[in-house]
């Protein structure tokens, strides 16, 4: 049996204890608000029953999941359905027709790309959806995607062409991919009133200092990698072994943020850190941080990478005979990118993916069965993905905002970003991720909780969501084994404020 | 003594291991400095469209035993090896195609952009090449910013041990295509056809009046450098160096560029400069990055990047036209 299936066992045995330990589940928890959509056309794949069946190990959702706050607007359908005529808009609104302009400032061709293409497709099937349903109150959306290719002087030009205080401009940015340009317009967007979902989960977000116009979703970098190197521990212990860690990071909010909750998930813990590469994967040539980690003989490796980075330094180390289990925040690992490389073997047998949220056609999740029903009625050409949760969540957002704006009568930007600040403010993400509110205070806005995969190469199978049937699902090798996972330290750390301070 | 014994032993381990990747990477940097200079002494221009040509190369081979497609034709490739376990002779045929089509994009670089400037100031061509650049480098984008593009390498990451330390195949295969490679580099400078490259390299107008063809020697050229480049590119696709067995968005766009060291090292118009050049800067960077990584802190990350440049400005200093380069004789 391979070393990895050993010890996932052991941890698996020991999740299942403790689950049965465990006090309530998620049965009382709210289901997603069902939005108005037009049912997905007849000949949809059905999702539900040739769906992969979920890991019988699969720990239960954590008892402390964070419910929907008491006070939390109702779900709108009790709201009019007459058209919403008497509506104060500002910018990014034509209100003439009724329509709400979107930008996503979107990294399609740099080296996020192969997630972030799906990512942005997700929510583009979302908005159809929903102004095919006829919107809210008469209020449809327009999603604008511009293309950063990830360089933040294309990210800085894109976001003012959204920021036009004009028609021409949008009502907010419902997807502004990577934490270096959503760190260059932090500032900007919270004078100009521009609500901005990012796709980074940077520490600083939370913290209105920061972040007073950055709607963040989901656990912040810093807690995901405290969460993970417990994980890892608790894995290396389970197997008789002794947890020793290793950090490589790049430079930026990014893998500083992420190394820096590996260093306190560390001295929590009491781990030793054997080697620190926080911030060292910089240039073209990575033998010093490779040479290091494998000197280091380290038993788990926490890493904050881009996908091309880890497959170098991965790659290497397992070449020289390192043997360490990984695990990296969020998207160091890659599935279209690692899985088909020469070393997918061995990841499967040393790395575990850490996430935020549901992967494709998780069963269980009912705004899931929607999320496949309607990308495969609609895009039936594409590969099934698991970033398209992602896109999905942020239309699940925005439209929370939209309607509570329209019911307001005022969709001006200076309000959109009011409603965000509400404390009665949540979003119910029907399962596909922890549900969230945003307060004001720091340790009250985290979202504390993670998702843990098993990299599974045999399962790898990436297909179009038309051929998907029940012997042929298809796969992104990605197999959830911890739901919505909080350890002891993620679970009760009291942060001073972010894990780290801006680079800009 | 038993701990001084595994010391020396495990020191000995992480020197082969070193020795071996220098090698590998100087193999890499051969085959793309080889294609700057056959360029460079067919016309006397320094191809800035190196990097998108060879990275253009590894993705025609990608397509072909990696997507079973053919590039530029919407037909399937009968000579596809399967995803699951490919079949070294035919991934080899599919490499020699690719390599000839590599030939023929250069060749047709060089007829419709390079050979209307002949006669025109060198430095004109040369930003012409920059400009070839900048509009390959679209298609290198897009090929591979969804898609990953594997190479499909029949022996995979799969290494050999010897002494302890893990030799990967494709560090071997590196070492033996630049062999080949440079060998056949050779025997091109002693046939006709590269003593007419020499000549016009030497002076245009005189190997034109002695009837050698010089539009043909820039076509040969061209065709020359850009399957050179293109098998640079496949070579530092295979794992386990950093593209991991695919091509990289991230890494193949500037591994031309890191070969600039090694031609201004070696001297732009030398071969065996190339050859030297590369294994130099190659070590260096290696050695460096593996017996300095301790200080690696105060060095700086990613210092190993900045050690071949340093290395070349040393040697410049005490010779300005690189090792093996023809010193520029002027009567003043």
């Amino acid at each position: 049996m391979r070393r990895k299936s050993k010890a996932l066992a052991s941890l698996v045995a020991a999740s299942l204890v403790i689950a049965a330990c465990g006090g309530d589940d998620d049965d009382d928890a709210t289901p997603a608000e069902e939005p108005a959509t037009e049912e997905p056309a007849d000949d949809a794949e059905e999702p539900a029953d040739d769906m992969e069946e979920p890991a019988d190990d699969m720990e239960e959702p954590a008892d402390d999941m964070e419910e929907p706050a008491d006070d939390m607007e109702e779900p709108a359908d009790d709201m009019s359905d007459e058209p919403a005529t008497d509506v104060v808009t500002d910018f990014g609104v034509d209100a003439e027709n009724m329509v709400i302009r979107v930008g996503l400032n979107a990294d399609l061709t740099g080296p996020f790309a192969s997630l972030v293409v799906d990512i942005v497709e997700a929510q583009k099937v979302y908005w159809e959806v929903f102004n095919e349903a006829g919107g809210y109150r008469g209020w449809t959306v327009e999603p604008v995607v511009i293309d950063s290719g990830y360089a933040t002087d294309k990210g800085i030009q894109n976001y003012q062409e959204f920021a036009q205080e004009s028609e021409e401009g949008v009502l907010m940015i419902t997807e502004n991919t990577g934490s270096p340009i959503t760190s260059a317009i932090a500032l900007d967007a919270a004078d100009d009133n521009m609500l901005t979902i990012p796709l980074s989960w940077a520490s600083l977000w939370p913290d209105p200092e920061y972040g007073s116009a950055i709607l963040e979703k989901q656990a912040t970098y810093c807690i995901e990698s405290i969460n993970g190197v417990e994980w890892l521990k608790d894995l290396v212990e389970s197997e008789g072994g002794e947890a020793t860690l290793a950090i490589i990071g790049r430079p930026g909010e990014y893998g500083e943020d992420g190394s820096a909750g590996a260093k306190i998930a560390a001295e929590e813990l009491g781990i030793p850190i054997v080697y620190d590469g926080t911030g060292a994967v910089a240039g073209d040539d990575r033998t010093a941080v490779i040479s290091e980690l494998v000197n280091s003989e380290a038993t788990i490796v926490w890493n904050t990478l881009t996908p091309g980075e880890l497959l170098d330094i991965f790659g290497n180390a397992v070449s020289q005979g390192f043997t360490g289990y990984w695990s990296g925040n969020s998207p160091s690992f890659s599935y279209p990118v690692h899985m088909p490389s020469d070393f997918a073997d061995q990841f499967s047998q040393y790395y575990f993916q850490s996430y935020y949220q549901a992967p494709w056609a998780t069963p269980g999740i009912p705004e899931m069965d929607r999320l496949v029903a309607e990308m495969t009625a609609r895009r039936p050409d594409l590969n099934i993905s698991d970033a398209y949760t992602t896109g999905w969540i942020e239309g699940m957002m925005a439209e929370t905002l939209f309607r509570t704006a329209i019911d307001q009568g005022d969709l001006t930007r200076e309000n959109i970003v009011a409603i965000s600040q509400d404390p009665s403010f949540s979003v119910d993400f029907g399962g596909l991720s922890a549900n969230q509110s945003w307060p004001q205070d720091y340790n009250e806005a985290l979202v504390r909780s993670t998702w843990i995969y098993d990299v599974d190469a045999s399962q790898y199978n990436l297909i179009p969501m038309s051929e998907v049937t029940a012997d042929n699902p298809g796969s992104s090798g990605l197999i959830p084994i911890e739901q919505d996972y909080v350890g002891t330290v993620a679970g009760s750390y009291q942060f001073d404020g972010p894990c780290i301070e801006p680079s800009s | 003594m038993s701990i001084a014994t595994a010391l020396l032993a495990n020191a000995g381990t992480t020197f082969i291991q070193t020795l071996v990747k220098a090698l590998a990477l100087g193999s890499v940097y051969i085959l793309i400095a080889l294609g700057f200079v056959i360029i460079f002494k067919g016309t006397q221009v320094l191809n800035f469209a190196a990097g998108a040509i060879s990275m253009a190369g590894a993705i025609f081979l990608a397509i072909m035993v990696g997507d079973g497609g053919l590039p530029f034709l919407p037909f399937d490739n009968p000579l596809a090896p399967s995803l699951d376990d490919p079949d070294l002779v035919l991934w080899l045929i599919n490499l020699v195609i690719v390599l000839f089509i590599a030939a023929l994009f250069g060749l047709v670089i060089e007829r419709i952009a390079i050979r209307p400037m002949v006669g025109q100031p060198l430095f004109a061509m040369a930003v012409i090449t920059l400009g070839i650049e900048v509009a390959i480098r679209p298609f290198n984008l897009d090929a591979t910013a969804i898609q990953a593009r594997t190479l499909n390498v029949p022996w995979g990451a799969d290494a050999w041990e010897l002494w302890g330390a893990q030799i990967p195949k494709s560090y071997v295969a590196a070492m033996i295509i630049a062999t080949i490679a440079g060998a056949v580099v050779i025997l091109f400078y002693r046939s006709r056809l590269g003593v007419a490259m020499r000549a016009v390299a030497f002076d245009q107008e005189a190997a034109m009046a002695q009837g050698i063809n010089v539009g043909r020697v820039f076509a040969i050229a061209w065709g020359l450098g850009a399957a050179l480049a293109a098998l640079g590119a496949i070579v530092y696709g295979m794992a386990p160096f950093p593209p991991g067995g695919q091509v990289s968005q991230e890494i193949h766009p500037i591994l031309a560029l890191r070969v600039l060291p090694v031609i201004v090292l070696g001297g732009l118009d030398s071969a065996s400069g190339a050859v030297y050049g590369g294994l130099i800067i190659a070590s260096a960077e290696v050695f460096a990055g593996e017996y300095l990584s301790q200080w690696n802190s105060t060095l700086g990350s990613g210092y190993s990047t900045i050690v071949p440049y340093v290395v070349m400005l040393i040697v410049l200093l005490v010779k300005p036209y690189g090792l093996f380069g023809t010193a520029e004789v002027r009567r003043v």
